[in-house]
């Protein structure tokens, strides 16, 4: 019997119950590693450098941070970005993501381990999802009795591009590690809930306080939790337990919340974080009406004081509509309040309207970020209902919201993300665990006596669930349904590694792209571009581009500049749109007011790359326009049609602004006369090329994907500077100087 | 890339070619003498016009009046509005404009009974001066010009009218006011006073207290549904599977229902990855729908039948439609993402 003892070995292996612990750890071990190993795309194909642009700030203040010490960073004061305003940085961003790194990186200095700091911040995203993945194990532990359902939940969030889209190697932004403590918060407040416990409440408002550290999403937690607890208050599930998880976490996790100086006294003053503290009210005087009905028995004594708490939590609510109308209260944000007017954004605020982040979700979207997760995740809520303790209503509620918002802004599919894993995950596993049951009932005689005795009471539950459940008879239709859903999971994690490496594990500093043979080609010119800038320019030039590149160029260039992503000045990216949108003499003296010595612009009319500033340019004029509507407008940039054009029916203004002539300028030189394209918008180009007179090129990167134009100075004999390129030029006609050769694409 | 760039379209309502077919003949011959009047006596008239009765203002200008009243020299401002209010030119701009601009111009002049800010606010239709509008050339109504005065402490170098195309669709009262109040610095600008909607708060009274009303005798029938599990089980999934399927992209971009695909036919799928229809998200959330329907039949209901016949009927019926169901989400997803590779049977 030698074959049937490595079986037995096997079977019995599963029993012990610290086997089982064994196993599990190596499971969750391996789920974090492939969590990681499947971030690492990126890394392996380019190599280890910091993506897109958010994260270049988030690097470069993680490198300030290290070289000068905590203190410095908190008081930091950036005067190389947004010239000559400056930034109180420390004061204005979220410092969990660059403690955590600059904490990481002294640990390993302190083990002596030489580690970069770059290389921490590249892969302190796919660190981070793997606790995510076991973060997501304990919720979804807490959910369910199955012991299945954990693991799976914790592999689902390990792979499920939703969360993977902002967790790549290089994708060092806030998200990294934000999403962890958003799942690991959780965790902690069912446990605090079901237990009732202060130290579980206030382990709650630690994780807490350091999510508010990390991200603004924060508020997502400050909205839900108080949600959640008025849920259960309206099914008359109030208990000392959630009384004493609610407090705690308020009251602890308010005053950490308030350490961070962004956030300051935010928690009191305004709208979203109010819900938070009506409810704690709402708790205060529920907790006091309770003590006195346990006092006093009369029957219509506790009507009134339901009634009287009703009333209560009417007039509370009534005073933060006043105080809200009157200022007291500021009111929602207009990121916050976008979400639910959804057209405020559009007409109010064209800067918050602009960033494709910001778009509303279409379907297609679900699928690729969530494949059979998006049906398996309804299944899962549902199985919630069947039992429906203060947990599984919290599941619930995050469930409606989360896809909700999920629906009205792209980037917020991430917090969607965990809930639908933890749904699936159960929904998956309460079908295996029904259909692998190996033993089947045995008669369906048998099975009918047993329900008589275990009649479940149905008013509670489910219509669905008033039957016992008996099992599954026959053996093919376990097999069908355990096959079939292999087969599924398998192609979900096809599905996932696909979406992982075709869509999102770019770069999108480096471009790559396809030779007609098959082969990859790098296309690296904004690092071309930066660091010419960084070789070639004083250590303060000044450069002026659209906000998008104000972090790259601050992260790579190390160069000031006017605006950048953090968008906290309006006035001044509209100055910058209105430098760009206005003809050359009109925009002369507002770059030299702001003693700007280059521009740098985006082109993309050479290869055909969509993301650039001719592609942005009517934002920027709306956003200009919003603050100068004398000066800029929107309908001078559109031809009596009402097209946006860029070759020779363009219209007067949009050919005579700074931000076509910097694009175009040149260009036609590349082409034989007459035929000169712009590939991105597939049109023929006037054989007349802009000509320039206040600014003259100074680079062109390789694929012209970057342009760089350098301020003129004053001129010399103080003529306006188009009465000087004309005088030089009459001077060419008669003595031609050394002859430049057309331009010619550099092609390798 | 950050930003999405988005072509607005002109909503031009009237071409010139429309204009000249259904003009009749001309307006009245220009009065010289009301041309000849001094600059203050004009608006004296015009203003004391205006503020004759509450609902004067805007005055509705015939030609002469138009041309008397921004003949230069002129130490007040007009503002006219150019419209063509017939049915028969079909501008539908022009009818959804005109009661903004009649509240615009009441709310002013009445709150400017003496004439301080010196604006004078007229309405001209086509019908009434066929000329005017050639005059400007205008290929599209309606068009607001703004008459600045070309003498007295405002006067501006120019005389020129100002213009206020109306891009971006039917503009509310208050954002033409703002536009107004920026050409009048240093005046006073009366804001713009919308009356009270009665209708609408009795209405609202109405409703509120018929329903709290109603919701109080149904309690206790209405009770029992509130408290119904299963109830809330289906209001909770058919949201979920109205948000998965994007419900708030449509409401949001307000897309097409369906669009036709060119031949005649109907193209119940948009093409791209970023767009989609109403009536594609609807057959999306069914088949969502569908898909967790047997997910959950599989779940909860198949291992309680206590039969084994029924049972594996019932397995094999929802099996299969789960198994094909899912099979077509793949297939119409494919279409939508081209460079997608993967596929179950049936559909590959």
């Amino acid at each position: 019997m030698s074959a049937a003892d490595p079986l037995q070995v096997l079977a019995s292996a599963g029993k012990g119950e610290s086997t089982r612990s064994v196993l599990r750890v190596i499971i969750l071990a391996l789920i974090a590693g492939a969590a990681i190993s499947s971030r690492l795309f990126s890394v392996i194909r380019f190599e280890s450098i910091i993506h897109e642009f958010d994260p270049w700030f988030n690097f470069r203040a993680t490198k300030y941070l290290v070289a000068n010490g905590f203190y410095n960073f908190w008081d930091w004061f950036d005067d190389r970005t947004w010239h000559p305003l400056g930034r109180v940085t420390g004061g204005t961003l979220y410092p969990g993501l660059m403690v955590t790194s600059g904490v990481i990186y002294h640990a390993l200095r302190a083990l002596t381990i030489p580690v970069d700091i770059r290389n921490i911040c590249v892969l302190l995203a796919p660190g981070f999802s793997g606790l995510t993945a076991i973060a997501a194990y304990l919720l979804t532990n807490e959910m369910t009795p199955s012991p299945s359902a954990g693991l799976l939940a914790a592999l689902f969030m390990g792979i499920a591009p939703g969360y993977i889209s902002r967790s790549v190697a290089g994708s060092y932004d806030n998200e990294a590690i934000a999403i962890f403590l958003l799942v690991f918060t959780f965790y902690l407040w069912i446990k605090a809930l079901k237990q009732g416990s202060m130290l579980w409440g206030a382990l709650c408002a630690l994780f807490y306080g350091y999510m508010v550290a990390s991200w603004g999403g924060y508020a997502f937690i400050t909205c839900l939790l108080p949600l959640h607890s008025f849920v259960l208050i309206c099914m008359g599930r109030y208990s000392t337990r959630l009384y004493v998880a609610y407090t705690t976490w308020y009251a602890l996790g308010t005053l950490a919340s308030m350490q961070i100086p962004f956030v300051g006294f935010l928690p009191v003053k305004t709208s979203e974080h109010m819900p938070a503290l009506g409810i704690f009210g709402f708790l205060q005087l529920l907790a006091f009406l309770d003590y006195v009905r346990s006092a006093i028995p009369s029957r219509q004594f506790q009507t009134f004081l339901w009634l009287f708490a009703g009333t209560a939590f009417g007039v509370g609510l009534l005073g933060l509509v006043v105080a809200t109308s009157m200022g007291f209260i500021a009111p929602w944000s207009g990121r916050f309040y976008s979400l639910w007017d959804t057209g405020y954004a559009k007409i109010h605020i064209p800067i918050i309207a602009s960033v494709s982040e910001h778009q509303p979700t279409a379907w297609p979207a679900f699928f690729f970020d969530l494949q059979m997760l998006v049906w398996l995740f309804p299944v899962g809520v549902y199985l919630l209902f069947q039992e429906l303790a203060d947990e599984h209503v919290f599941i619930v509620v995050y469930a409606l919201f989360g896809s909700y918002f999920a629906g009205v802004m792209v980037r917020l599919m991430l917090t969607l993300t965990p809930v639908v894993c933890v749904a699936a995950a159960i929904a998956v596993s309460h079908l295996l665990d029904i259909y692998l049951n190996a033993k089947s009932p045995e008669n369906p005689d048998a099975a009918a006596d047993k329900d008589a005795d275990g009649k479940k009471g149905g008013k509670a539950g489910l219509k669905s669930t008033n039957k016992p459940l008996v099992g599954i008879y026959a053996g093919w239709v376990k097999s069908v349904i355990v096959s079939s859903f292999a087969i599924y999971l398998l192609l979900f994690v096809m599905h996932c590694t696909w979406v992982t490496s075709n869509a999102y594990s770019s770069p999108s500093v480096v471009l790559a792209s396809r030779l007609p043979d098959g082969s990859q080609h790098i296309i690296d010119d904004y690092r071309e571009a930066y660091q010419w800038l960084r070789q070639n320019t004083r250590e303060d030039a000044k450069i002026m581009s659209w906000w998008d590149y104000g972090y790259q160029i601050g992260g790579m260039a190390d160069r000031p500049t006017l605006v950048d992503n953090n968008t906290w000045n309006n006035t001044h990216i509209a100055t910058v749109g209105k430098a760009m949108a206005s003809s050359e003499e009109r925009s002369y003296p507002i770059m030299r007011q702001h003693e700007v010595d280059y521009v740098l612009v985006v082109f993309g009319g050479l290869l055909g790359y969509s993301g650039d500033d001719i592609n942005k340019f009517l934002w920027m004029v709306r956003i200009a326009e919003g603050i100068w509507p004398d000066e800029v407008k929107e309908r001078d940039f559109f031809t009596a049609r009402g097209e946006y054009r860029v070759d020779g029916d363009a219209t007067e203004t949009m050919k005579n602004s700074v931000m076509y002539k910097t694009s175009y300028y040149n260009y036609q030189n590349l082409f034989p006369p007459g035929q000169a394209v712009d590939r991105m918008r597939g049109v023929r180009l006037p054989e007349v090329g802009p000509q320039l007179t206040h600014l003259e090129e100074a680079f062109t990167s390789e694929n012209w994907i970057i342009r760089i134009y350098k301020v003129k100075d004053l001129d010399n004999l103080g003529r306006d500077h188009a009465s000087a390129v004309a005088f030089d030029k009459g001077v060419k006609k008669k003595k031609p100087a050394k002859k430049k050769g057309p331009r010619v694409l550099r092609v390798e | 890339m950050r930003l999405l760039p988005t072509v607005l379209s002109l909503l031009g309502c009237l071409s010139t070619t429309a204009l000249a077919a259904a003009g009749g003949s001309g307006g009245a011959k220009p009065s010289a003498n009301l041309r000849k009047l001094p600059p203050g006596e004009r608006f004296n008239l015009f203003h004391g016009k205006a503020t004759a009765s509450s609902a004067a203002a805007p005055l509705k200008l015939v030609e002469a009046d138009y041309r008397a009243l921004v003949a230069t020299p002129r130490d007040y401002s007009v503002a006219v509005l150019l419209t063509a209010m017939d049915a028969r030119y079909g501008c539908q701009l022009c009818r959804e404009f005109q009661p903004e601009w009649e509240l615009l111009a009441r709310s002013w002049t009445n709150g400017d009974k003496q004439g301080e800010s010196r604006v004078v606010f007229g309405t001209l239709d086509f019908n009434d001066g066929r000329d005017v509008f050639m005059g400007f050339g205008l290929q599209t109504a309606p068009v607001l010009f703004f008459f600045p005065p070309t003498m007295g402490p405002h006067a501006t170098p120019s005389s020129d009218p100002l213009r206020y195309d109306f891009a971006g669709g039917p503009q509310a009262a208050e954002v033409v006011h703002h536009w107004i109040a920026r050409q009048l610095p240093n005046r006073p600008h009366p804001p713009v006073k919308r009356p009270i909607n009665w209708m609408r708060w009795i209405s609202t009274f109405v409703v509120v207290t018929g329903g709290a009303t109603a919701s109080y005798v149904a309690w206790p029938w209405v009770l029992p549904v509130v408290r119904n599990r299963t109830v809330w089980a289906a209001v909770t999934l058919i949201a979920i599977l109205m948000f998965t399927s994007g419900h708030m992209f449509n409401r949001i971009r307000q897309v097409p229902y369906v669009a036709g695909d060119g031949r005649g036919g109907i193209s119940y799928f948009a093409k791209g990855f970023q767009t989609q229809y109403g009536l594609e998200t609807q057959i999306i959330a069914a088949i969502y729908g569908i898909l967790t329907l047997s997910g959950i039949t599989l779940a909860v209901k198949v291992p309680r039948i206590a039969d084994p016949k029924t049972q594996s009927i019932v397995f094999v019926a929802w099996w299969s439609i789960l198994f094909v169901v899912f099979s077509l989400l793949i297939s119409i997803f494919r279409t939508k993402s081209p460079g997608y590779g993967f596929a179950v049977p049936p559909f590959m």
